[in-house]
């Protein structure tokens, strides 16, 4: 059993721009195995934009993205899949003509399992998520929440030391979303990793995380416990001030 | 000394023929992510339109028989029409299908026309006698120029400059950059799809049937494959220059010409037969250290 | 002990119904063929077995890796070219192909040496175009394979002394009977079959599903592409091999884009997603392709001769392929595979059940 907080996943000054816009601009974070940390802000905060940074997707203009201790800026989504990075996307981005369990095995050979392995670790996966059922149904016949969960699903295949997820339970109804973050809260003791979870609905990260960090128009707002967030002024303006009140939702 | 220029010309007439092509597939490919392997046939059916369809290798004139500026608007009526026809028929059904199915339906498009010739024309080339006063040559400071090389360098400079008029100066023209550059978001901003799409196949038709007519005057023949490797060599000009990009597409177009006419030029004779072979190894050769190409669309990357 | 049993065998035919069932339909319908049918048709018959080994050759790499290949037949004709030069013809090579080296002009091997030599051949080549191909991304890649046929083409329609450029080496040994063109067509149907349910091959139909998933799921595709390629190429290579020994001759032209239409056509008909697609596509485009070759000689109705302008086949195919694309983009097999009926897997569970209890 690993120390929670021995091996960390850092964005270090992190700066994007695309063309003339600044999606983000220097934003530090770092995401500890262990815990669930939350990432809220606005629309437009650059809330994605960090998570694909993260994840290898976009190569920061400027700054460093750091796991376990090695610079890895510059590694490309593979890459940082096999070093353990899994995420999930906005849509939920399954293979539709592979059914539920080749969907979870992808990931699992994708980190280097054979066959029997991979579909061992698939089996488990959504055993644990009590999705098994689902197991043989097509990709692209999945009901939208049982989408959402499938591609969570997907992402823990890996075996990730990190989970960074992208508003999964976006579109879902207030019952579905309250069991869906029951799930995540439990991702970390079980899948020995961290989790990075990005939502617009505070109320919801409240419940689940143990920290919060606060992106605002590119710049990182605030970050400490749910509580030291809530009662930061800074935070408060830009959730209910006028500027972004309207935006939050 | 006077053999370099007199390459450098036939490299420059060569390359603005294929520029032409190149940025009429790399347009289509533009506002639709399809890459048009019609285009050979909207040539090749330009050249036949101006003869009257029979089985006789001399075939007598149809459209060819019409004073120049009829003959011209003639040709450029039926490969512009005959362009339109193809992309309502067969490609705004498949609309927004992933590249490759475009890539295959546009191939079936291509197999569908070229039989449709062969079956009214019959498959036999034929030669037709249009603009044989131009091969005589032209002497201009000691350097003989054949007349239809300056023609195809007149006409492909004058369709270019006018291009890039269009592709800079016009509303339409602005959209269908917006579109090349970034398909989703030209349309998020309102770009009208089926307008500029026609469009864009308008204008392809109309450089198909310039092409169509040079490659006439310069061999004086019709085959059915004669738009094919001109098609070929330009599909390669767009992945030279980078697929998406309109000036990538024109760049990549006189590249193939030089390379092509360099290689006719120093290649030793008893390798000269395989001298397209040599070609398509450059163009591997240059994949391998530039995959995406000269000009490198930034947008092209899927958006997470 | 047998109820133990009984659960594994009927998993296993679940698992590999599709290819239990095209091998059976194959191998029926060959037995029919062989017994009753005349030796024209039993021609026919064999030619569309030859085109399984074709079409499922190029289903190995496009309809996994979802990248159109129009370059696969180069193998073909690599393959069926070097079958030539060490089969056929002894008398002749030294005057007709003098260009080639000692040990081809001078020797003849036997069948199956040749072709297993002229399989591996092609399956190298495939891997070493793929090394550079498959760095590629999916559109570039595609029109690239064009630039492989091209060069092929241009090579062998010149190399006089080695080729005998566009004109048809003949004479090679005739020794391709139905039931060894469906043992190499159910050889193609199973090493497709295995593929695809390897490892690499679910990395590839994932891509080919989605690339940004794939990539996140840690998939790097260059290997699996690669791989796909190659086996592509052997198999094609295996084609090549059959339709040279079937026809007796061959000729750098009936191995370009007509071919390669032709075979896209079959696959786009059937449906390029799934193997049965490929294999349904054959024998649906083999039978209107005969049918209209018919019409097109002239059916005799009463008195008079019914028939259509040559060329109709070509133009009715060219047809079907665009309305397959407009209408069921994925073919008649909707992408699926063969599948066991489920009415029968339902009554078998149900009669285990009552074993049960």
């Amino acid at each position: 059993m690993s120390q929670p907080g021995d091996i960390t996943l850092e964005a270090r000054n992190i700066h994007v721009a695309f063309g003339g816009i600044h999606a983000l601009s220097g934003v530090d974070l770092t995401v500890s195995r262990g815990i669930v940390q939350g990432l809220i802000g606005p629309n437009g905060a650059g809330k994605t934009t960090l998570v694909n940074v993260l994840s290898g997707f976009q190569s920061p203009t400027r700054g460093h993205v750091i796991l376990k201790d090695r610079d890895v800026s510059q590694d490309g989504p593979q890459k940082m899949a096999r070093a353990g990075v899994g995420r999930s996307f906005q849509a939920a981005r399954l293979f539709q003509d592979l059914t539920v369990s080749q969907n979870l095995m992808t990931a699992a050979i994708g980190t280097g399992l054979g066959m029997a392995a991979a579909r061992e670790r698939s089996e488990s996966v959504l055993e644990w998520m009590e999705l098994s059922h689902l197991a043989e149904q097509m990709g692209g016949s999945l009901s939208y929440g049982d989408e959402r969960r499938i591609s969570i699903a997907r992402a823990l295949a890996l075996n990730p030391h990190f989970l960074l997820l992208d508003e999964p339970a976006s579109g879902m109804n207030d019952a579905e979303c309250q069991t869906l973050m029951r799930l995540i809260r439990d991702i970390p003791a079980r899948f020995e990793c961290g989790v990075l979870l990005i939502e617009h609905n505070m109320e919801v990260i409240m419940g689940v995380c143990q920290r919060v960090h606060v992106l605002d128009g590119g710049r990182s707002l605030a970050e400490g416990s749910p509580q030291e967030v809530q009662n930061n002024p800074d935070v408060r303006r830009a959730y209910l001030g006028d500027d972004a009140g309207n935006e939050a939702a | 000394m006077q053999n370099l220029v007199q390459i450098l010309v036939d490299a420059v007439a060569l390359g603005s023929l294929y520029a032409l092509v190149a940025l009429a597939i790399g347009l289509v490919f533009g506002v639709m992510r399809l890459i048009n392997f019609a285009q050979a046939d909207y040539i090749t059916i330009g050249a036949f339109a101006l003869v009257v369809p029979t089985a006789s290798v001399s075939p007598p004139l149809l459209l060819g028989a019409l004073p120049l500026a009829f003959m011209v608007g003639g040709v450029v009526t039926v490969v512009v029409l005959l362009a339109l026809a193809t992309e309502r028929l067969a490609f705004r059904p498949m609309r927004g299908s992933d590249p490759a199915t475009l890539l295959i339906s546009s191939f079936a498009v291509s197999y569908f026309l070229q039989n449709l010739v062969m079956m009214i024309h019959s498959g036999r080339p034929k030669s037709v006698g249009i603009g044989n006063s131009l091969s005589a040559a032209i002497e201009i400071g000691g350097i003989r120029v054949p007349g239809t090389q300056l023609l195809t360098m007149g006409v492909t400079s004058v369709m270019l400059v006018a291009m890039v008029f269009f592709l800079k100066k016009t509303p339409m023209g602005i959209q269908m950059r917006a579109a090349a550059e970034n398909f989703e978001m030209a349309r998020l901003m309102g770009v009208k799809a089926n307008r500029v799409i026609a469009a864009a196949f308008a204008i392809s038709g109309i450089m198909a049937a310039a092409v169509s007519l040079l490659l006439v005057v310069q061999t004086g023949t019709l085959d059915v494959r004669m738009g094919l490797m001109p098609v070929i060599f330009a599909f390669f000009a767009t992945v030279i220059g980078g697929m998406g990009s309109l000036p990538g597409a024109a760049l990549g177009g006189f590249i193939v010409g030089f390379v092509i006419v360099a290689l006719q030029a120093f290649l030793p004779p008893d390798l000269r037969a395989f001298r397209d072979a040599f070609v398509f190894m450059l163009v591997i050769g240059f994949l391998l250290f530039r995959p995406k190409g000269l000009i490198v669309n930034r947008a092209a990357r899927e958006r997470v | 002990m047998k109820t133990a049993e009984l659960p594994r065998w009927q998993a296993f035919v679940q698992r590999h119904f599709a290819v239990l069932f095209i091998a059976a339909c194959l191998v029926v319908f060959v037995a029919v063929v062989e017994l009753f049918a005349s030796v024209l048709v039993q021609r026919v018959v064999t030619e569309a077995l030859i085109r399984i080994v074709i079409v499922v050759g190029i289903y190995v790499f496009t309809g996994n890796s979802g990248i159109i290949s129009f370059g696969s037949v180069t193998f073909m004709a690599v393959a069926a070219y070097a079958t030539g030069w060490q089969t056929c013809c002894a008398m002749l090579k030294p005057i007709t192909m003098s260009g080639l080296p000692s040990i081809l002009r001078d020797h003849t091997y036997p069948v199956y040496v040749s072709a297993a030599t002229s399989v591996g051949l092609a399956a190298l080549l495939a891997f070493i175009t793929g090394l550079i191909l498959m760095r590629l991304s999916g559109l570039a890649a595609s029109i690239s394979t064009l630039a492989i046929l091209f060069i092929l083409n241009v090579t062998y329609s010149n190399w006089e002394t080695v080729t005998m450029g566009t004109a048809s080496m003949v004479g090679l040994p005739t020794y391709i009977t139905p039931w060894l063109a469906l043992a190499a067509a159910l050889l193609a149907v199973l090493c497709a079959w295995i593929f695809q349910n390897s490892a690499r091959g679910l990395l590839l139909r994932a891509s080919r599903a989605d690339e940004v998933a794939a990539a996140a799921c840690g998939v790097s595709l260059y290997w699996s592409r690669l791989i796909a390629f190659t086996l592509s190429g052997a198999i094609m290579g295996l084609a090549g091999v059959l339709s040279a020994h079937f026809l007796g001759t061959v000729s750098i032209n009936s191995y370009f884009l007509n071919l390669t239409f032709l075979a896209l056509a079959m696959l786009v008909v059937g449906g390029m997603k799934s193997l049965s697609g490929a294999v349904v596509g054959v024998i649906v485009v083999s039978t209107i392709i005969d049918v209209f070759r018919r019409i097109e000689v002239g059916i005799p109705v009463g008195d008079v001769t019914f028939s259509l302008p040559p060329g109709t086949q070509e133009l009715v195919l060219a047809g079907v392929m665009i309305i397959i694309l407009m209408f069921r983009k994925d073919g008649l097999m909707g992408g699926q595979e063969f599948r066991l009926p489920v009415r029968f897997l339902r009554q078998h569970r149900r009669s285990l059940e009552a074993k049960d209890t």
